[in-house]
């Protein structure tokens, strides 16, 4: 295995008394696709928040590309590379679709605040840039008819390919999405799942996901990470996981009982 | 383009060469006074709006005025300074104060923002009354009009006291510097400063995520807004040639934001629409005697049950609510 | 000491009974009302005139003033703030009309009562003295107690009156009141209703010591910012909190600071500053309100 791009390391959360990560650690290779499944309220989304840097870990760390991310701010995890999708309603709701991928690639600039007020040369250099990559991406995701509705007339199918759109205009290494199936039907789903592949095949991106979906999950992932009461227990490949006793027990003792093949 | 070229120029002709003849005209000199104020008044506006832009509703600029006209009055009383350098210095210092106040409140969202920028007008009044140096309830007064400006010798702005006419050189200052307030503004709104402040405004979390340094965003924002707060107050000062504790007070912040409000939040140039029509109509209804407070408020309250969302939202494009 | 806490009790109880009732319109339609002092003025006018000029007993003024306040606070619902609410794109806009507002009150408080300070005769005479160690005119404290059963029997109203579980359900989560059958619209008023009667009643019961006069409104609107930020905005106990809390710094500061001149209030503004950096939601409130 070559080094991973991303190291979780024994990352433990505690809000109060209640312990929502304990000692979880896991490695993340580069170009991988690896979901973290398990029951609702397992801490999937706690531990997606410390990777992007929107709540500290309590102790541990996240590494990435050997160096320390957990503790800074969203905007530098972001800066460096590592960026979160969030569930639909996270847009810039007035906006058009454009607008918004054009924004958010403000990462990219190269230009100071200050070159944009006075429109200096670099500030129109990027501003084009910015502009062309917005459609390159637009183009990416299928969103051409849209191009220019406002963010707050799309249908929720539409609202989560541009929130994957937002996260992809700050051009990142790794991308966490945020159960990125939910409430979509088997077609839907099966042109999500493509196109998540696509993020890493022509795109070149590692891909983290946190997910409900188990058939998605298992088509899509290389690795799986299972967590239950904010422990891991277990880690393997689709097939492993699916044979994995305390998997199937967490998911038996849970509501959604059945980890479909 | 060519459009928006004639739009400029159509407002500059107008402010700057019709208002003055339509004055000498009628002999309405006192509408100098008046109109001088509207655009300084809008000037503080602008501010108010920019902190709106970044999704915060700000009642505090009565603050920042009072503590511009402070700092130039004492400048050019106490250290002889010359007007026209205190002008920028006192935009300068309320900026500075405003990073320092900023930084904590700025966290705050919402009403709460709302009800500590309120609370902020009432410290710097309280202030102003318990420093020596700004000499307590008396206030500072006799502060000479505004000297000479000139550069290598060349003059540019002449002695006020000197004009024939300084009401008329005031109103042509205060628009000069409403006019440039509002390239800024406007500058700032279309450039990717101002594509960040929506996007602050929109969702603050989805903002951090892409990379957008949201703390320092809000206070730039903030800042800038307090920058226009003090030079607009500092002018206030120049023209009265007095300050006091009470020269700006809760209800001149609460009316920089209604004029922000009534203008309508979505345009730059709602805020100076909103400071035109609430002060010169306040200045019209002046002839209705006891009954200006409630003629003034009642149209107000009728307007807001027409237009909720502001005189400028006539020309909205549509956008499905949710 | 005991004369500093028993002043701050007795202007605490007074405090809180406003910020309540701001609490209360806050929590219950996210209204920030900044006509809230204008009510207040408004309240003591109407108890100065029954007591005053018609020379009624005093209970029928507070009544008076309790009445005629509910009334108003309920049209300035109905007919104002509701369809706004409705139509507008922004929150904000309610602040815009409230604002409105407090100056229509300003403006009718001068055409209705004038300019000039006005009071009421003493209600009882005659002072309470406790071995030079608290001295308080008993008007002082029957007016204290008064204000004090009154936010007492507004607890209960709140707590056990089926009305008051309905305006406590829709405060807590308006759209599940509405699934849950609550008639928001009504109970919108109600609260509205109420929310002025408190600020129309303290009116009525200050009158018959500081007196009452049309520049009291800002400035009262401003102290009631201030304790719903301490306790925390829309919060009953945190409004209870904030007011008691400002009452007594008051209280100490003006006997503990007044070698320094006027500073009380810069030095709570400034302690407010702070705390609001450590605690922005205040003592009780909930997060970002």
């Amino acid at each position: 295995m070559t080094a991973p791009i991303l190291q979780i390391k024994g990352v433990t959360k505690r809000f109060g008394g209640l312990t929502a990560n304990s000692e979880i650690s896991f490695d993340v290779a580069p170009r991988e696709i690896l979901s973290v499944i398990g029951p609702n309220g397992a801490g999937k989304s706690t531990l997606f928040k410390q990777i992007a840097g929107f709540i500290n870990p309590t102790s541990g760390e996240v590494l990435f590309k050997g160096s320390r991310i957990s503790g800074l701010p969203p905007h530098k995890v972001a800066r460096l590379g590592v960026v979160r999708t969030f569930q639909e309603t996270t847009i810039f709701r007035s906006m058009t679709v454009r607008e918004n991928v054009v924004v958010a690639h403000h990462l990219r600039s190269k230009a100071s605040l200050l070159g944009f007020f006075f429109g200096s040369g670099q500030a129109r250099t990027d501003e084009a840039e910015f502009a062309r990559s917005a459609d390159d991406i637009i183009d990416f995701l299928g969103l051409q008819s849209i191009r220019n509705e406002m963010a707050s007339n799309l249908p929720q199918g539409h609202l989560r390919a541009l929130g994957m759109a937002i996260g992809l205009a700050t051009h990142p290494e790794v991308i966490l999405l945020d159960e990125p199936f939910a409430g979509m039907n088997h077609d839907e789903t099966m042109r999500m799942v493509a196109l998540v592949r696509r993020l890493r095949d022509e795109r070149g991106l590692t891909v983290l996901l946190v997910e409900h979906d188990m058939p998605a999950v298992m088509k899509i992932s290389d690795r799986i990470v299972c967590i239950n009461f904010g422990e891991k227990i277990a880690e393997g490949t689709p097939s492993e996981i699916q044979a994995n006793p305390r998997v199937i027990e967490a998911y038996l003792g849970s509501e959604d009982a059945a980890i479909g093949m | 383009m060519a459009l928006r070229l004639i739009g400029i120029g159509a407002f500059l002709l107008g402010v700057f060469v019709l208002v003055p003849v339509f004055i000498a005209v009628t002999g309405r000199w006192d509408f100098y006074y008046t109109l001088t104020s509207v655009a300084l008044l809008s000037v503080g506006a602008a501010g108010v709006w920019l902190t709106f832009y970044i999704g915060r509703i700000n009642i505090g600029q009565g603050a920042y005025a009072l503590v511009g006209g402070y700092v130039s009055a004492i400048l050019v009383m106490k250290a002889g300074f010359s007007f026209w350098v205190t002008l920028p210095l006192a935009g300068v210092a309320c900026a500075l104060i405003s990073v320092v106040i900023g930084l904590p409140i700025l966290r705050l969202r919402g009403v709460y923002f709302a009800m500590v920028t309120l609370v902020l007008t009432e410290v710097a009044r309280l202030t102003a009354l318990a420093l020596p140096v700004t000499n307590g309830a008396k206030g500072i007064t006799s502060i000479p009009l505004p000297g000479e400006l000139s550069i290598l010798g060349l003059t540019i702005i002449p002695d006020f006291a000197g004009l024939a006419n300084p009401k008329l050189a005031f109103y042509l200052m205060g628009a000069a510097l409403m006019a440039l307030t509002y390239l800024v503004l406007w500058r700032i709104v279309n450039s990717r400063l101002g594509h960040l402040c929506r996007s602050l405004q929109q969702n603050e979390e989805l903002a951090a995520s892409i990379g957008v340094n949201t703390a320092m965003l809000r206070v730039l924002a903030y800042s800038i807004s307090s920058f226009f707060g003090g030079i607009a107050g500092a002018m206030f000062v120049a023209i009265s040639q007095s300050i006091y504790p009470s020269s700006f007070v809760v209800t001149d912040s609460v009316n920089f934001m209604l004029y922000c409000f009534l203008g309508g939040l979505g345009y730059v140039f709602g805020p100076m629409l909103g400071t035109l029509l609430l002060y010169f109509g306040w200045d019209l209804l002046s002839v209705a005697k006891q009954y200006q407070l409630l003629i003034y408020s009642g149209s107000m309250i009728a307007l807001m049950l027409v237009l909720p969302n502001g005189l400028l939202s006539l020309f909205d494009k549509k956008e499905s609510r949710q | 000491m005991e004369q500093i806490l028993a002043n701050g009790l007795y202007l605490g109880a007074q405090y809180a009974l406003i910020a309540l009732g701001l609490t209360l319109i806050f929590s219950l339609m996210n209204v920030l009302n900044f006509a809230h002092g204008q009510m207040y003025v408004f309240g003591g006018f109407v108890t100065y005139t029954v007591v005053a000029q018609f020379g009624l007993p005093f209970i029928v003024g507070l009544v008076a003033s309790a009445a005629v306040l509910a009334v108003l606070g309920g049209l300035i619902e109905k007919f104002l703030f509701r369809p706004v609410i409705r139509r507008s794109k922004r929150e904000e806009s309610t602040m815009l009309l409230a604002a409105g507002i407090a100056f229509f009150l300003d403006a009718v408080i001068l055409l209705l009562f004038g300019e000039k300070q006005r009071g009421v005769p003493k209600i009882v005479n005659g002072v309470f003295n406790w071995d030079m160690r608290i001295i308080m005119p008993y008007d002082r404290i029957l007016i204290g107690i008064l204000a004090i059963t009154l936010i007492v029997s507004f607890i209960l109203f709140m707590q056990y009156s089926r009305t008051g579980r309905a305006m406590r359900a829709l405060a807590q989560d308006r759209m599940a009141a509405q699934l849950m059958g609550v008639d928001v619209d009504r109970y919108s008023m109600i609260g509205f209703a109420l929310g002025a009667m408190l600020a129309g009643l303290v009116g009525g019961l200050l009158v018959t010591i500081t007196g009452i006069n049309l520049g009291m409104g800002g400035p009262t609107s401003v102290k009631a910012f201030l304790m719903i930020m301490i306790g925390g905005a829309g919060v009953i106990s945190g409004a209870i909190a904030g007011g008691f809390i400002l009452g007594m710094m008051e209280s100490v500061g003006l006997t503990l600071l007044a070698a320094y001149g006027d500073i009380t209030y810069l030095v709570i503004f400034a302690t407010l500053m702070v705390f609001l950096a450590i605690r922005p939601q205040g003592l009780m409130g909930k997060p970002w309100g």
